[in-house]
């Protein structure tokens, strides 16, 4: 079965294609855009599909508009606070809502110092289309973990998600280029926005633009874009 | 639709940068973004590209009763619609303050400063006149409506040609095209209008705010003048404090960007009329670059790396190979098993290495046949009816080629754009940067 | 207009006055009783009458409520009697939607908002007879409405219009003088910081005598506004004399 799959690696999938199993000791893992159904594989996002070592497979699509997914990170902008609940823009169809108590050290008396306007990053405790989606920013354990209200200074930049999921890969090669420019601070949502900082104005600027303009560039096109920015930065 | 918030740190970012003076788009306190004007093949259609910003502007005109009041005058009727094509927040049919604002500020510009000779639409006193309108859409909002209407507007009015018309004796006959040639309207100036943004209490301002300036501004100032120096309406809104010396400034620089712009406007309605005389090529489907999904297009910005460094190296790609001037690539076959969809996009998932590792057929596309073309900048020009307004303008064109050029060769022969973009990224040599006044 | 001489050899005007001739002003406030605070003003022959409600709750919809400060509403409408022909739409037409947000966004820079987060308060301005300045008039009257309603504001708003006949700057012009087709200047001013609220222009100016209208308007307004401040430290003195025991 994975042979079928291997062979359309790298090319074009629409919603509907099938792959059947055949022999049932193969282990293949179903990344995002492939859904199982019985012993058949579907394609559900249109896309091109890609492959991991040793068995993992997904579908690489292109869209704009985030949806919402449970244990997904993402930056968020602080739009209300109505009751014990504050009111998170995430990009999605819904305001996400966020308690007061969703905070690391946070407690009725001692409430998180959250103003309108801010930017949170947390995690979606339950993301499902029939409910309201809902963030938090503790982890199981109760520790913060990274989450929490962030973004004093700094720039917030909306990228598609492609570029997003290729910043939080592994071994992101664009990332590694990206350090060798100068140094900066960057967090980055699964919803396609992106938060940069760096020591002065310009160099945040400057990497908002690399951020916004590697997108399509080939490997080639984007280590000779970096390379200038390195020079001109030094 | 509800719009995404501005957070804070983005407000104190621009507002931090606003005080260094420096733009997020690089430019200058008082350069506007390029400015494109292109004409249809109708008279008095025209689109004006504002940065991202665009404006259609459609002159159309009628044979009505005169006003009561007025028996001798045409009529001049003038209609901007933010369509939600231009973005999510604007709502289809319902009337916002942003809509009444910019209507009326386009009356008062165009009509209560007579740029128009409405005597001469007068064809029977008290019986018939024309009636000129003026119907203009916001195709794209990507900040400064004001000033993208107001060109598009009067480059429309400029470029209109209306009916002729004979009268004998009590009658009146109205000439078609083939009969007699359209007579252009009577245009006494060209009023520009000229928003200048003003932020933090007033103390700074900027020229052409893009959109995300106009979030976090205090207010705008719109000033419309023509080149002869008179000004046709001021208007400021947004709750700012200004001081007398400010308007007197802002007054100043108004003068020197509309000479500017009206020399545009002037030169593109000279290269379209030429364009018709000689019998080229004119009207949108022929000088608007044909973008498909398969491929990027982008115009690239430079941005100083360096404090005060005047020949900072621009954050650009030059142009590796050399041109091959008029080709099209084949728009729809490609060799089985080259991705077809998201070419153009690299794979997501931490395939990087895997990419420079390995070289699967199915990858092949992106490494190799990466053809690069240049498109003649020159030819554009002298078709001329897009006539661009620049600091610094990067255009990219890629080409992803399968292996087989062979293929390509006999499909585009029933191409006859040979300018058209298509699925390539051109670029274009960074040209000069205009002179900041 | 053939014929008509906005400036005669002599220097008068059509009514006769002088250019830097304001017309004869007369106020009155708390008009009414139901309102919060209320004025009428008389401007030459242009009356304007002006109601302050607030602040208030945010009614209509809830998400106009800004969360550090009121919101603040105008609506702006003429009389159908109030011109020479009977006018058929006293309000929602496009010209009386940009006069209330003009209104509108005057006020928001005077009012101090600040101190009254998610409320509201209303201006309802109506033109009882016009005969030029209509936004002038308006102004002068809500400025009077609010003060009355004890809303706090930065400083007095006053407003006057302004033309420019044969290199004479002309202070508030009157219906003919407007619409003779010269040019017209409304401007509103805070005459303390000598800041300018609005600024409105319409018809052509030569750049150059820009700063000499603007100059006269601001003169003008000055002068409005000590007749305004007379009009208020009168009328505290009526109300105090009633209620002093």
């Amino acid at each position: 079965m994975s042979d079928c799959l291997k062979e359309k690696v790298g090319e074009v999938l629409l919603p509907g294609d099938i792959f059947s199993f055949e022999n049932t000791s193969e282990k293949v893992i179903c990344g995002p855009g492939l859904r199982r159904n019985g012993d058949e594989v579907l394609v559900c996002k249109s896309g091109i599909l890609r492959h991991k070592h040793p068995n993992m497979y997904w579908v690489d699509s292109q869209q704009k508009r985030y949806v919402p997914v449970k244990g997904e990170s993402v930056i968020g902008i602080v739009t209300a606070k109505s009751g014990d609940v504050f009111k998170v823009d995430v990009g999605g169809s819904e305001l996400a809502s966020l308690s007061y108590l969703a905070f690391e050290g946070a407690t009725k008396r001692n409430r998180p110092n959250v103003q309108v306007g801010d930017l949170v990053y947390g995690q979606f405790l339950i993301a499902n289309k029939d409910m309201e989606p809902e963030l938090v920013c503790i982890d199981s354990c109760g520790r913060a973990n990274g989450m929490g209200v962030f973004g004093a200074g700094g720039l917030l930049i909306k990228v598609s998600l492609g570029l997003v999921r290729r910043l939080l890969a592994q071994q992101s090669a664009l990332v590694k280029e990206l350090e060798q420019v100068f140094p900066f601070e960057m967090v980055v949502g699964l919803n396609g926005r992106v938060w940069v900082k760096a020591q002065s104005m310009q160099r945040v600027q400057v990497l908002a633009s690399l951020l916004e303009s590697c997108e399509n560039m080939t490997p080639q096109q984007r280590h000779a874009l970096f390379r200038r920015a390195a020079n001109g930065a030094s | 639709m509800r719009e995404t918030p501005l957070s804070n740190c983005e407000r104190q970012f621009l507002l931090k940068a606003i005080e260094e003076k420096k733009r997020l788009d690089g430019r200058q306190t008082y350069d506007y973004r390029n400015i494109k004007i292109t004409f249809g093949t109708d008279y008095g259609c025209c689109i004006v590209d504002l940065g991202k910003t665009r404006v259609l502007a459609q002159v159309s005109c009628e044979l009505v009763a005169p006003k009561e009041n007025r028996p001798t005058e045409g009529i001049l009727f003038l209609s901007l619609e933010l369509s939600p094509m231009a973005s999510p927040i604007f709502e289809a049919g319902r009337q916002s303050e942003l809509l009444v604002k910019l209507n009326r500020l386009l009356e008062r510009c165009l009509r209560n400063s007579k740029c128009i000779d409405t005597e001469s639409l007068c064809v029977v006193s008290g019986e018939k006149v024309w009636q000129i309108r003026v119907d203009v859409h916001v195709l794209n909002h990507e900040g400064n409506l004001m000033d993208a209407a107001s060109i598009a507007a009067i480059a429309g009015l400029c470029h209109f040609r209306r009916p002729d018309v004979g009268i004998q004796g009590d009658e009146v006959t109205v000439y078609g095209p083939e009969e007699r040639d359209p007579v252009p309207l009577s245009i006494y100036h060209m009023p520009i209008c000229v928003s200048f943004a003003f932020f933090l209490e007033g103390t700074y301002l900027l020229v052409d705010p893009s959109e995300r300036e106009e979030r976090v501004m205090d207010g705008l100032l719109v000033i419309a003048m023509n080149k002869h120096r008179e000004i046709c309406s001021i208007q400021s809104s947004g709750g700012i404090m200004l001081l007398k010396d400010q308007v007197l400034r802002c007054s100043k620089i108004a003068s020197v960007k509309v000479s500017e712009i009206t020399d545009l406007i002037n030169r593109a309605l000279e290269n379209d009329r030429k364009a018709r005389k000689e019998g080229g090529k004119f009207g949108f489907a022929e000088l608007m670059a044909v973008q498909r999904i398969t491929a990027l297009k982008s115009d690239e910005v430079s941005i100083e790396m360096s404090d005060g460094d005047a020949g900072a190296p621009s954050v650009a790609i030059t142009t590796e190979s050399p041109p091959e001037v008029g080709r099209v690539p084949s728009p729809v076959v490609r060799a089985p098993g080259a991705g077809q969809v998201g070419e153009s996009l690299e794979n997501a998932w931490g395939l990087e290495q895997l990419e420079e590792e390995e070289d699967q057929p199915g990858d092949e596309v992106m490494d190799e046949g990466l053809e690069i073309k240049e498109e003649n900048q020159r030819q554009e020009k002298s078709k001329g009816e897009v006539v661009v307004i620049s600091d610094s303008e990067e255009e990219e064109v890629v080409i992803l080629n399968p292996k087989t050029q062979v293929k390509e060769s006999t499909l585009h022969a029933s191409q006859s754009q040979p300018q058209s973009t298509g699925a390539a990224k051109k670029k274009k040599k960074q040209q000069k940067k205009k002179p900041v006044h | 207009m053939a014929g008509l001489e906005l400036l005669s050899d002599q220097g008068y005007r059509l009514d006769g006055r002088k250019p830097s001739e304001l017309r004869k002003v007369q106020a009155r406030m708390g008009v009414f009783a139901q309102a919060d605070g209320s004025a009428y003003i008389e401007q030459g022959n242009t009356k304007a009458l002006a109601v302050v409600y607030g602040p208030h709750e945010v009614r209509g919809s809830r998400s106009k409520t800004l969360h550090d400060r009121a919101v603040i509403n105008c609506q702006y409408s003429m009389a159908t009697f109030s011109t020479a022909e009977r006018k058929r739409r006293p309000h929602g037409d496009r010209k009386s939607s940009e006069m209330s947000l003009h209104l509108k966004q005057t006020f928001e820079a005077a009012v101090l908002t600040q101190l009254y987060p998610r409320s509201q308060i209303d201006i309802y301005v109506k033109i009882l007879q016009s005969d030029g300045g209509n936004y002038s008039a308006c102004v002068n009257a809500a400025t009077l409405a609010v003060i009355d309603a004890g809303i706090p504001m930065r400083d007095y708003v006053c407003a006057c219009s302004a033309g420019f006949v044969e290199d004479t700057p002309l202070a508030d012009l009157c219906h003919a003088e407007e619409s003779g087709g010269g040019t017209s200047l409304a401007l509103a001013l805070l005459p303390r910081s000598g800041q300018i609220a609005l600024l409105q222009m319409d018809a052509r100016l030569h750049q150059d005598h820009l700063d000499t209208l603007i100059e006269a308007a601001m003169t003008a307004c000055k002068g409005l506004s000590d007749v305004l401040d007379s009009v208020v430290r009168q009328h505290l003195q009526e109300v105090s004399v009633l209620t002093r025991d």
